[in-house]
């Protein structure tokens, strides 16, 4: 099936969780709620958008939309080459979403970035550990309230010594 | 014996020179490479700028076998703690080159996640500025390097000797 | 599988490949559980380089984030530096002169001869073939030589801007490049050579670390990585962006999907990127290499911004704190093809002059999530094969 079919699909079958389909720049997003993310992609992976291509959230704190967060999926049609982007909105006094893991294998990764970066949970997930920053960090970086500076996690590290007449460092 | 053979077979220099003329001309390099100036670095080793033709012939990738540590790249959280361990691993005597801006003071990198300059806490011999520099201001830096060898005195590594 | 026989059954020894290792693909640490030298399981950890990119890209300028995406996959700079100005004149509407285009490709296949040149010759290495490596590093400081021509640097050239480029090539640029390029056809010729027919590397890389093709889709494989494994997805025919489809080359794809499979279809790659930059020299067009700047988007070059009114101030409206260009609200994502397999940028803008939010889809880090499933039940040898062969770039995987 191709894209516009499709989309008209999803706004009828699932009218109650489509916020809205907008395009920019020739590309079509499709906005869900959460709760339903799964079986959306399990209709595009069945019609033709065989690849994820890549996975993100956006933190719309001072952009505006229709929760804080939002879950970003891009995917591919190998076939007929057409590209779409859906974005699922997730609240934040309970940033949950079901995992896609069981759809496409490189989710697993892509989930556990997000999770490290912005503090959204995927329910489903194997192995959900923080991947880019060390196990015991606090905070969600890339949220727009934490700061560009860090909590001083930076300088936090003992000096060492050498203990040798040779250590200018210590003097 | 006579005059001319003594001239011809003897040499008079002090403990310390000499020492320093074989240390400053051996130095054997431990890379820790992490970004981009580590390729750099695969550079200055390669045939065109060869750092062999200095003296630092065995680059060894192992701490206990090399006596010179140049950190090239940037260091983040979680790469800091292996830093100082590798560093406490290589035995004295041991100096330490910081290749690039990312490694002497951060670079473009001001950010919540990289170490603002290996010199806070583990202490650095000479700073190579550049992002990255290019061959020929590392092979500089080990001159320097070098001139700063040949410096030193047994009182130095001493801990017990007075300055 | 390979079987340990029942009268040596040890315990399973934990090993741990640590984030500083020999084998200089970065710094990766992976934990591994051996069973004699069979690999039963091992556990991928990354983060040892995150340097917080995005977080940056969002207290940056739009051109100062070009400088940033340098430092991403610094085998192959250009590649990344032209797919960031894509999407940021994709976002904002513009259309650059055909001439831009034409060296943008230039470049990015230049890139791509002396990233996959480095992969092949780092995997030699690991591998005990220490000869490819010093006729690689040659050709690849030869490239250098290339860059610093026409961008001024060796490895951080920053050479695309929003809307065209830093600078135009210089005279006697075309002739540097052909006899580049004719070095790249004898000295990948020579390491073919040395490799191919080689018995040894035949035992080494055949047969391990085999992908299907099933699993290089649902795993978001790109690149050399899933061509090996017989898809055939190439961006720069199906989805053609810069005017690649006005150039003329052939996609090498291979069946069995592995290591020795890789390495020849990156091999082939350098053949083709020979043919297209010989096209693109021939077929070069005149022009200007910026957009018109009562667009409001351009930077002019820095003899007008130092010796005319209208150049100082076209450079201030851009530059200045409280200035900046103004593109719309929206979002954009252009997927290129690098070296690695798909690399976009993906920017979401709110109207001012940072963007709100930069994200890479990092191809080093999707391409790599493949590798404990791959290493389980080879011996602990195949292990830097293996690794060596998905082309890991630390500073794209840990942004």
């Amino acid at each position: 099936m191709l894209l516009p079919e499709i989309i008209t699909k999803i706004e009828n079958q699932f009218s109650d969780c489509t916020l809205d389909t907008t395009k920019f720049a020739g590309e079509d997003i499709i906005h869900i709620k959460s709760s339903s993310i799964l079986e959306i992609l399990k209709l595009f992976k069945n019609n033709g958008f065989n690849f994820l291509a890549d996975m993100t959230a956006i933190d719309n704190l001072t952009l505006g939309g229709f929760e804080r967060f939002s879950v970003v999926y891009h995917l591919l049609s190998h076939e007929t080459a057409e590209r779409v982007t859906v974005k699922a909105y997730v609240p934040e006094d309970e940033p949950e979403l079901p995992s896609a893991e069981s759809l496409w294998k490189t989710a697993d990764w892509q989930e556990r970035e997000i999770y490290d970066l912005f503090g959204i949970s995927f329910t489903g997930h194997p192995n959900l550990i923080r991947i880019m920053n060390p196990d015991d960090y606090n905070g969600h970086p890339l949220r727009k309230d934490y700061p560009r500076l860090g909590n001083r996690e930076r300088d936090n590290f003992p000096k060492v010594t050498r203990g040798i007449n040779k250590d200018y460092f210590n003097e | 014996m006579k005059q001319d053979d003594i001239k011809s077979n003897f040499l008079t220099t002090t403990l310390e020179s000499a020492v320093n003329w074989g240390r400053k001309h051996s130095l054997w390099p431990m890379p820790f490479g992490t970004a981009c100036c580590g390729i750099e670095f695969m550079g200055v080793m390669a045939a065109r700028t060869d750092i062999a033709r200095f003296g630092a012939e065995a680059v060894r990738f192992s701490p206990r076998q090399s006596d010179l540590l140049i950190v090239a790249g940037r260091i983040s959280l979680k790469m800091m703690p292996v830093l100082i361990r590798i560093y406490e691993q290589m035995p004295e005597p041991k100096w330490v080159i910081s290749m690039g801006a990312c490694a002497s003071t951060g670079g473009v990198f001001d950010t919540y996640s990289v170490i603002q300059g290996v010199d806070k806490f583990i202490p650095v011999d000479v700073y190579v500025p550049g992002c990255p520099p290019r061959p020929e201001g590392v092979v500089e830096g080990l001159i320097l390097l070098q001139e700063l060898v040949d410096k030193e005195k047994f009182s130095d590594y001493s801990t017990t000797l007075k300055k | 599988m390979n079987k340990v026989p029942k009268a040596m059954k040890t315990e399973r020894m934990v090993l741990n490949f640590g984030p500083q290792h020999p084998s200089t693909h970065g710094t990766l640490r992976i934990a591994m559980e051996l069973e004699g030298e069979t690999i039963m399981k091992g556990t991928p950890e990354i983060g040892y380089l995150h340097s917080g990119f995005e977080k940056l890209g969002e207290y940056l300028d739009y051109n100062q984030y070009i400088t940033i995406t340098d430092r991403m996959n610094y085998f192959s700079p250009l590649c990344n530096n032209v797919a960031y100005a894509l999407v940021a004149e994709k976002l904002i509407g513009l259309e650059v002169s055909k001439r831009t285009e034409y060296i943008r490709v230039l470049m990015c296949e230049l890139s791509r001869i002396a990233d996959h040149i480095l992969n092949v010759v780092m995997l030699a290495v690991d591998l005990g073939a220490v000869t490819p490596f010093f006729y690689g590093f040659k050709l690849r400081e030869d490239i250098y030589d290339l860059f610093e021509l026409a961008t001024g640097t060796r490895l951080t050239t920053s050479y695309t801007l929003v809307g065209g480029l830093m600078r135009d090539i210089p005279e006697g640029f075309d002739k540097a490049v052909l006899k580049v390029l004719n070095d790249v056809d004898e000295i990948s010729s020579d390491i073919e050579t040395l490799l191919n027919k080689n018995r040894i590397w035949q035992n080494r890389t055949k047969n391990i670390g085999i992908i299907s093709k099933d699993d290089a889709i649902s795993y978001g494989l790109s690149g050399p990585m899933a061509r090996a494994s017989g898809i055939d997805w190439d961006i720069r025919v199906n989805e053609p962006y810069s005017r690649y489809d006005e150039f003329d080359f052939d996609v090498a794809i291979a069946l069995n999907g592995d290591v020795f499979d890789r390495y020849l279809v990156r091999m082939e790659e350098i053949r083709q990127s020979v043919k297209i930059c010989r096209q693109a020299l021939d077929k070069m067009p005149e022009g200007d290499v910026m957009v018109d700047p009562d667009l409001g988007y351009s930077l002019p070059p820095k003899d007008e911004v130092y010796n005319s009114i209208e150049g100082l101030i076209y450079h201030f409206e851009i530059t200045m704190r409280n200035r900046g260009m103004t593109p719309p609200v929206g979002e954009a994502y252009v997927p290129t093809e690098s070296p690695n397999g798909e690399l976009g940028f993906y920017i979401v803008s709110d109207g001012g002059r940072s963007p709100y939010r930069v994200r890479t889809r990092p191809p080093s880090l999707i391409n790599y999530s493949i590798f404990p499933k791959l290493i389980k039940g080879h011996m602990l040898s195949d292990a830097p094969a293996i690794l060596g062969s998905i082309n890991i770039i630390a500073g794209e995987l840990d942004r």
